[in-house]
């Protein structure tokens, strides 16, 4: 008898998605769904930044019965590999956290929904998103995702030890040539003290710190219509020079081969200076430290920003549609702004970037993360949205590593690697 | 023979074969041959596949392409610099790993206090996660500051880079995989050693054999089972190389550990999942991979077969 029953339920659970799951012609954003839906929600946060996403989803799950959304955590960092199991089993995630550098290689994952048409509505308010992550969200003229989170890069220093030396603190008119003096005159070998640390596992990583001072300097990493490198210009040899000169000639850099020892020695006071986001901020309870934007060159003092993404898949029945209502929910000014306060997270969006007493909020509970903010103004450029990209990266990750190992000159280096992302490039892609 | 007849015929044959042998193997057997066939025949199959199609594996697009992906091997540099990383490892690990066993199973080959202990410490290693190995060989390891330079320094030698120096990455890789698998080789051995009849040992010495000559003319020859073993064994992990790469130095420092299998996983589920569409060309460098380690271990074995020597 219960044998019967399961075999019954079994069967009506097989015919009932293939009798609803036709309505393919309608565009899955407007298809709405016929009955309550259970939106799984993938994100990476964890700690302090998963208890705000949990507090948020409590009130939307409260507020909107016929919307659940249940969260899964998903590294970050594999994000993009799990993202793909999942489509090959054809279960992708209603809704899924990714990186915007993943954008060009999921545009042509199935299920995928373009949202060039839903982000014109009013409710959405796509203007108000900061410039870079609306480009680095859009992928050959197509709206691919809703900006998640965005970072960018500043110099975080250890005011003790710049106080122990007698000297000044980094300044908004700090060259390049100031932070490598300071870098030199900060590191201490005999007490394995570094002045500066650098991420050498030739990753994006290695290639994303490498950039504001390629753009600074006035050089670009591809052509105007990206279809060469251009990183191998005067300009990029001169700034690969500025690392090169610390790895190599003064030593005042730690080579983070593996890129996750720096946090760990930072917080023992062991480099002097970091150029990185305010995500590790909390990994430095131990510090005295004070963040600063980035050296320039001719005054020019332009950062990059690390911008990630909301990503909807479509998984019929309307689904899409209620995943999309959560998510101009999640990204609105209002929630915003909770998480930024709960989390130390940049703000997203223009009208809390801009709101004065959100900033004063802001800087009171996270010292420090004020100036991260404020140098959102200075992301001028974008890296390219291109699905060749990775290689690209690879190939300058790979130059950036061997000539601050010194294996190569700077010059040599960036030449074979421009050569190797012009293949790339040629492949297309 | 009428057809009612023919029927119960019918039944009994079947009633019979539902209570054979037969049945009840293939049911008992049944569930790891659904594994076995879901995850391992069906993915060989389906990589064979895609070895000929030029596909991705976020896109559900693909291309029959023919040969094209095999040809493109032969002129990627960068698949010969893994190629050449993968032997250079192999070449260090499988007579490394074996030798070094040989010698601690003869070591512990022996009746003395807390055996028990030392041979529980010689396998620990091998029931350890990869990651929990990489993350303390990383730290043990480290340029500035790791416990091998500080120990080293003490006797005025290095600081060595380890994984940091790419001359000395695959090296060190060598040493941590070395450690991690030492006690599996060794458990092996210390069977083997103990499957040696007392009795030759003693009459090789009652013959006036020095111990030297006794091992390598009594003992050595009658390992030699274990030793095929485990130089087939080894060679086929080190070809395989791939946890630690991935743990421990992502390929890196300049690509100079970068492995085949390592070089497979980047391209396709890396850099070729979207348009790039590098899954294919990733499937047939990995059967490039299995046709070498076929071929290299029936060589292995047919090579096997002349020296070594089974005792009855």
């Amino acid at each position: 008898m219960k044998a019967r029953l399961l075999i019954v339920l079994a069967v009506f659970g097989l015919l009932v998605p293939a009798c609803t799951g036709g309505g393919d012609e309608s565009s899955p954003t407007d298809e709405t769904a016929s009955g309550p839906v259970t939106l799984t929600f993938w994100h990476g946060y964890t700690d302090a930044e998963a208890d705000s996403m949990n507090a948020l989803l409590d009130e939307w799950n409260a507020d909107n019965p016929d919307i659940q959304v249940e969260p899964l955590f998903v590294n970050n960092d594999k994000a993009l590999q799990k993202l793909t199991v999942a489509l090959q089993g054809g279960e992708p995630p209603d809704i899924t956290y990714q990186y915007g550098s993943s954008l060009p290689q999921l545009a042509s994952a199935p299920g995928l929904v373009d949202l060039t048409d839903w982000v014109q509505r009013p409710e959405v308010d796509w203007e108000d998103f900061i410039a870079g992550a609306r480009t680095a969200a859009t992928f050959e003229g197509k709206v691919l995702g809703v900006p998640a989170l965005i970072d960018n890069l500043a110099v975080v220093y250890n005011k003790t030890l710049f106080d122990q030396a007698g000297m000044d603190y980094p300044n908004e008119e700090w060259t390049w040539d100031d932070f490598r003096a300071a870098a030199k005159a900060l590191t201490d070998p005999a007490n394995k003290q570094f002045g500066f640390s650098y991420p050498m596992d030739a990753s994006e990583d290695s290639v994303w710190h490498y950039d504001p001072l390629l753009w600074q300097n006035g050089g670009s990493i591809l052509n105007d219509d990206e279809t060469q490198a251009a990183f191998n210009s005067p300009e990029g040899v001169e700034a690969l020079e500025v690392l090169t000169g610390m790895a190599v000639d003064d030593q005042s850099v730690y080579l983070d081969i593996q890129n996750s020892n720096y946090t760990d020695i930072f917080n023992s006071g062991k480099i002097a200076m970091l150029v990185t986001g305010p995500w590790d901020l909390s990994s430095f309870p131990d510090v005295d430290y004070g963040v600063s934007i980035l050296p320039g060159f001719d005054g020019d003092h332009q950062t990059i920003a690390g911008p990630d993404m909301w990503t909807v898949f479509d998984n019929g029945n309307g689904r899409a549609a209620a995943a999309l209502e959560f998510v101009q929910w999640l990204t609105a000014p209002e929630q915003v702004q909770k998480e930024d306060l709960a989390t130390g997270h940049l703000p997203i969006r223009l009208s809390v970037a801009q709101d004065e007493s959100f900033l004063q909020d802001f800087g009171e509970v996270f010292p420090g993360v004020d100036v991260f903010a404020e140098n959102l103004s200075n992301v001028e450029q974008a890296r390219p949205v291109m699905a060749a990209y990775p290689q690209v990266s690879e190939a300058m990750g790979l130059a950036i590593v061997s000539a601050m190992l010194g294996e190569s000159e700077p010059q040599a280096a960036l030449d074979q690697a421009a050569s190797d992302a012009n293949d790339a490039l040629a492949l297309g892609g | 023979m009428s057809a009612a007849a023919q029927d119960v015929g019918t039944v009994t044959r079947f009633r019979r074969f539902l209570v054979s042998d037969h049945v009840a193997g293939w049911a008992f057997i049944l569930p790891s041959v659904i594994l076995i066939v879901l995850f391992g025949i069906v993915p060989i199959v389906w990589g064979l596949i895609l070895s000929f199609q030029r596909a991705g594996l976020i896109s559900p697009e693909r291309e029959w392409v023919g040969f094209e992906n095999y040809a493109r091997i032969a002129s990627d540099p960068k698949a010969r610099q893994a190629a050449i990383n993968t032997i250079y490892y192999t070449i260090l690990f499988v007579p490394i790993s074996i030798m070094l066993a040989l010698f601690v199973a003869h070591a512990l080959n022996r009746k003395i206090a807390l055996i028990r202990f030392y041979r529980l410490a010689v396998f620990i290693p091998v029931v350890t996660s990869t990651i929990a190995t990489g993350i303390m060989f990383l730290w043990l390891f480290d340029k500035n500051f790791g416990l091998a330079n500080w120990l080293l320094g003490k006797v005025g030698l290095g600081p060595f880079g380890f994984f940091e120096d790419p001359n000395q990455a695959m090296l060190a890789l060598v040493m941590m995989t070395v450690w991690g698998w030492l006690g599996f080789d060794t458990i092996i051995y210390l069977a083997a050693l103990q499957g040696v009849p007392n009795e030759l040992v003693e009459a090789a010495a009652i013959d006036g054999a020095s111990r030297w000559t006794t091992f390598w003319r009594v003992t050595w020859p009658m390992l030699g089972p274990a030793t095929l073993l485990l130089v087939v064994w080894s060679t086929i992990s080190a070809l395989q190389l791939f946890d630690e790469v991935f743990f421990v130095t992502h390929g890196g420092p300049l690509g100079r550990t970068s492995v085949v299998v390592f070089y497979v996983y980047r391209l396709a589920f890396e850099q070729g999942l979207g348009a790039l569409s590098l899954a294919g060309y990733a499937a047939a460098i990995a059967y490039v991979l299995f046709l070498v380690i076929l071929i290299l271990t029936l060589a292995q074995f047919w090579l096997g077969r002349r020296v070594v020597h089974y005792s009855s």
